[in-house]
């Protein structure tokens, strides 16, 4: 029972992820400092999926990235990109959208039990 | 500080070892400065352990970064893939059976006991069954594990046995399917069954069809009842008839049940195959002289009278099984 509520709360959560993180990208961040403003934002990622999830989203020309060596430690950073801005605010739209949507949908199935209390 | 430094390096070779060449650098310049990001100015060695916890299981990290699958056979493939198995199995165990056992026949001197034979027949048979079921399993999970890593468009959709991505008017591909009209795998079978053994008595006929004599011992072969010269003549156009019962049966195993179409196939089929062998029947030494002589003397009838209650015998049961088949299919293909 748990284990399946975890699954599909794992699901329910993964289309999520690539806009969370795009939303964060709109000013450059390195890997951890991508971590730390999604988790201060209550957000938590497998950390093994977001570094991945980088380089994917780079390779699809959303984000670009740059190497900043003027620190003692060199950092990857990333920023979205021309292209990118556009696609986020796409999926923004779409995601309010469909919250809507759903809300409203849910909000049905609350008003159904009100009525049979 | 080693031992630290060390976990981190090795977690690192962990990774970037399962990468391809290009991608290696980077990502541990990456990955390393990650790592000391993650960890307090003045860590131990559990603090290390614990960011590297985070990290997780390095093959998965790696294969994050590889962005290929980590299954043979994905969603996108298995439908067509399992299709495929099903349809191919069937016709290798079939095809490599009928191997064995025309290799059997033509093999078979009549000198082993029957019953010795016929179980390391079946043996033989049950052995080659595992090994081409193992083959062609081998073979198409390859081929589609291949495809699954090498096909770029990653829409994730499941594809219909056309590789192509399903719409409505595929249904216009399947028809409904009555019971009645539907061809057995069975029925299939029989048919590749006997094509494989009315092929090997034809070109084996001088070993096989002809008198047994035995005087309560072993049976032996005395004399061919066939002119072989005259069979050989027609080698060519009976393997190509053969070939078309082959071909005929595959078809009717790929569509499952009777159409026009098909019973139109098998009328032409039928008419051309019983033609040549009438052909065949009525040539004047089709009969081995030897053979005539000896059933003549044996049953006191003139050499015509045996000539005609022979051949014509076997021209009527032709046309009366062929007419039979032709009337069958048709009856099959108007069922609706």
């Amino acid at each position: 029972m748990s284990n399946l509520l975890n699954s599909l709360k794992i699901e329910l959560r993964r289309g999520t992820l690539t806009l969370a993180v795009l939303s964060q990208l709109r000013t450059p961040q390195y890997g951890y400092s991508l971590v730390q403003s999604l988790e201060g934002a209550g957000i938590s990622i497998d950390q093994s999926t977001l570094y991945p999830l980088l380089r994917r989203l780079e390779k699809q020309e959303l984000v670009s990235s740059s190497w900043d060596t003027s620190e003692s430690r060199p950092r990857k950073y990333y920023v979205l990109s021309e292209f990118g801005l556009e696609i986020f605010s796409e999926l923004k739209k779409e995601w309010i959208n469909n919250s809507k949507e759903l809300y409203s949908l849910l909000g049905e199935g609350d008003d159904d039990e009100n009525e049979f209390n | 500080m080693t031992m630290r430094t060390n976990l981190i390096e090795v977690y690192i070779q962990e990774v970037t070892r399962r990468l391809p060449e290009k991608m290696r650098s980077d990502i541990a310049l990456e990955l390393r400065s990650t790592i000391e990001d993650m960890l307090p100015n003045h860590h131990t060695v559990e603090d290390v352990k614990d960011v590297l916890n985070q990290l997780g299981n390095p093959a998965i990290l790696a294969n994050g970064y590889k962005d290929q699958p980590m299954h043979l056979i994905g969603p996108r493939y298995f439908d067509v893939y399992m299709s495929l198995l099903k349809m191919i199995v069937p016709i290798a165990a079939v095809v490599s059976l009928i191997t064995i056992i025309t290799k059997y026949f033509i093999g078979f001197s009549g000198e082993e006991a029957l019953l010795n034979s016929i179980l390391s027949l079946i043996g033989e048979g049950i052995w080659t069954l595992i090994q081409v079921g193992i083959q062609v399993f081998f073979w198409l999970t390859i081929t589609f594990a291949l495809l699954e890593r090498f096909d770029k468009d990653k829409e994730q959709l499941p594809l219909t046995s056309g590789l192509e991505k399903w719409t409505a008017e595929d249904l216009k591909n399947v028809a409904y399917i009555s019971k009645k009209k539907t061809i057995s795998k069975l029925e299939i079978f029989g048919s590749l069954m006997w094509t494989a053994i009315w092929v090997t008595l034809y070109f084996y006929a001088n070993q096989i069809i002809g008198v047994y004599e035995g005087d309560g011992g072993p049976l032996e072969f005395v004399m061919p009842a066939l002119n072989q010269d005259v069979l050989q003549q027609y080698g060519l156009i009976v393997l190509i008839i053969a070939g078309l019962e082959i071909a005929f049966a595959l078809y009717k195993l790929l569509k499952e049940q009777w159409t026009k179409r098909m019973a139109i196939g098998n009328t032409l089929l039928e008419v051309i195959s019983t033609i040549v062998f009438i052909i065949i029947l009525i040539k004047p030494n089709f009969l081995s002289e030897e053979f005539v002589v000896y059933i003549t003397n044996l049953f006191t009838i003139t050499k015509e009278q045996f000539n005609v209650w022979l051949i014509g015998g076997t021209i009527i049961i032709l046309i009366i099984t062929a007419a039979a088949s032709i009337y069958d299919g048709f009856k099959k293909a108007n069922i609706r």
